[in-house]
């Protein structure tokens, strides 16, 4: 896949031709129904002028080094979801070869209210000291009291975090995150570390209300909607980047040390030190090749 | 040495091992009446059950192994995680070598959803098996291998083209890359050990519908120059 031609290569009216011609084909087929006002040009026009100026993480331009499919990709998935990068819903991000589409939290947002059909969503945080009681009824938590008072107020002494999503016709959805359940999906990321000073410390509740309102929509837009294709559409971003940080992993870390077993000594049986683990480094530079014949394994009798 | 298998697949997978002298089972993810047929009902003759990780289609006979009179080595979180108590239960920990009758054995730690999972470097009366299966790679490497015994799940070809089609949920194939060993994988696997002693690689473990049983082989044996089998239910090395 890497050895396909890089995006700057394939003329820009391919590209967006092929999305749009893909768009069109859901459209009448009705498999794909996007929000009134939502014009998939006007996006497609905002989005191929910020891929212009978009780089990637060693500072080269996006439409060099990324695939063409991954464009169109990211393209298509910003479309499906109805989602605008000139109003901040998205962004164009490179994992390696790959160009994903990655929602903000106004995009979760937005995909949720006007391609889910929400009335409204929004959470709040639950500090030490407030009153908070809810309920489970089904499968479905329903808040039923929460009040607050100023003093309890203080981003150190956040206990949960709640997000709701309203709709016209039917029970609101909601989503509780306990502080230590908001913390482990923080540590997911790069940025948050215990005792840090990121800005998941400078503005806890802020951040916390981001967290569960994104877990929310995730939740709800995969549980609800029958539209395969804005389900695939929604969380293909996260799946290419669990596949880039998983390849990344293998990178570092598989075929590394050598393990053996450590030869037996007739009468003299091995005690504690009977596992022979080397812990010099292997040279990186033979990953990849055939091992040196000359790299033979001491064998010991028996072997 | 000799290794048969008596099921290859997410519905159950054991293999038999034997040196002439000691055979163990490795892993038992099959009715335990299956496996008294397949061992031509000599299961006390066994030495030993290796067991990689407490999912149903490794460990299933577990219990009625030990009932049977077969002692079980697992890791501490596998043994946990299946709840067996007795005996005949031998807790092993990683990249500590154990001796079960006339073989040796390293248990080293595999990349798998599983409490404790572990792979094992087995030897006896002068050639080396390596047994590693439901892992997302490995993260050690050998010398001297005589037989391997690697999962080879799926390829991510095939894969994608599942995903897209719809056959294939996409929570699925998150799941299969981080726990499973696909194709390229194992050819990055196999060069980067030395292979000048090996003998046999036996294919594990092939997903349904996420494979192609012949490909791998070709693909395998192309790459390495050796011989390739795929293990089947019963299929004898």
């Amino acid at each position: 896949m890497s050895k396909e031609t890089p995006a700057t290569q394939v003329a820009k009216k391919d590209i967006v031709d092929v999305v749009a011609g893909k768009v069109r084909g859901f459209i009448e087929r009705g498999e794909l129904h996007l929000p009134p006002g939502y014009s998939p040009e006007n996006a497609l026009k905002s989005a191929w002028l910020k891929l212009q100026t978009t780089t990637d993480k060693s500072g080269k331009p996006v439409l060099s080094t990324c695939t063409p499919s991954s464009v169109a990709n990211s393209l298509l998935d910003m479309i499906v979801q109805g989602l605008n990068p000139a109003k901040d819903q998205c962004y164009f991000i490179a994992y390696g070869t790959q160009l994903v589409c990655q929602r903000s939290y106004f995009g979760s947002m937005a995909v949720v209210k006007n391609v889910a059909g929400a009335k409204d969503v929004y959470a709040d945080v639950v500090y030490k000291g407030d009153v908070f009681e809810y309920e489970i009824k089904g499968k479905q938590k329903q808040i039923t009291k929460h009040t607050q008072k100023l003093e309890n107020i203080d981003g150190k002494n956040i206990v949960a975090a709640y997000a709701v999503i309203e709709f016209e016709d039917r029970a609101a959805y909601t989503e509780i995150m306990t502080m230590a359940e908001i913390k482990q999906a923080w540590l997911q990321g790069q940025v948050y570390k215990e005792g840090g000073n990121s800005v998941h410390h400078k503005f806890a509740a802020e951040m916390a209300k981001k967290t569960v309102i994104n877990r929310a929509c995730k939740a709800f837009i995969n549980s609800s909607n029958d539209s395969s294709l804005l389900i695939r559409a929604y969380n293909r971003a996260g799946e290419t980047i669990a596949e880039a940080e998983m390849d990344q992993e293998i990178a570092e870390q598989a075929n590394q040390d050598y393990i053996d077993i450590e030869a037996e000594i007739v009468d003299d049986p091995p005690e504690d030190e009977n596992t022979k683990t080397e812990q010099n480094q292997p040279e990186k530079g033979q990953k990849g090749k055939m091992a040196d014949p000359a790299q033979q394994t001491i064998v010991g009798p028996g072997f | 040495m000799e290794i048969r298998s008596f099921g290859s697949s997410s519905a159950g997978n054991a293999y038999l091992v034997t040196d002439g002298r000691s055979p163990l089972l490795l892993d038992c993810g099959l009715p335990v009446r299956e496996l008294k047929q397949a061992t031509s009902y000599q299961l006390s003759s066994l030495d030993g059950c290796l067991i990689t990780h407490e999912h149903q289609d490794h460990a299933r006979a577990a219990a009625d192994l030990m009932r049977a009179g077969v002692d079980v080595y697992a890791s501490r979180g596998t043994i946990e995680a299946l709840s067996l108590t007795g005996h005949r239960l031998k807790v092993v920990r990683a990249l500590e070598q154990v001796e079960i009758s006339t073989w040796t054995v390293l248990p080293f730690d595999t990349v798998h959803d599983a409490a404790e999972p572990l792979g094992f470097l087995l030897a006896a009366g002068g050639e080396k098996l390596l047994y590693l299966t439901d892992s997302a790679y490995c993260r050690y490497r050998f010398r001297g291998l005589t037989h391997i015994m690697v999962e080879c799940n799926y390829s991510k070809v095939i894969l994608d083209r599942n995903v897209e089609s719809g056959a294939l949920p996409s929570a699925m194939k998150g799941r299969m890359l981080r726990t499973h060993m696909s194709l390229d994988r194992v050819l990055d696997f196999l060069a980067a050990n030395d292979l000048s002693r090996v003998r046999e690689i036996m294919l594990l473990h092939l997903s349904d519908g996420n494979s192609d049983a012949a490909g791998f082989k070709k693909a395998i044996q192309a790459a390495t120059g050796r011989m390739v089998t795929v293990a089947e239910k019963g299929e004898k090395l």
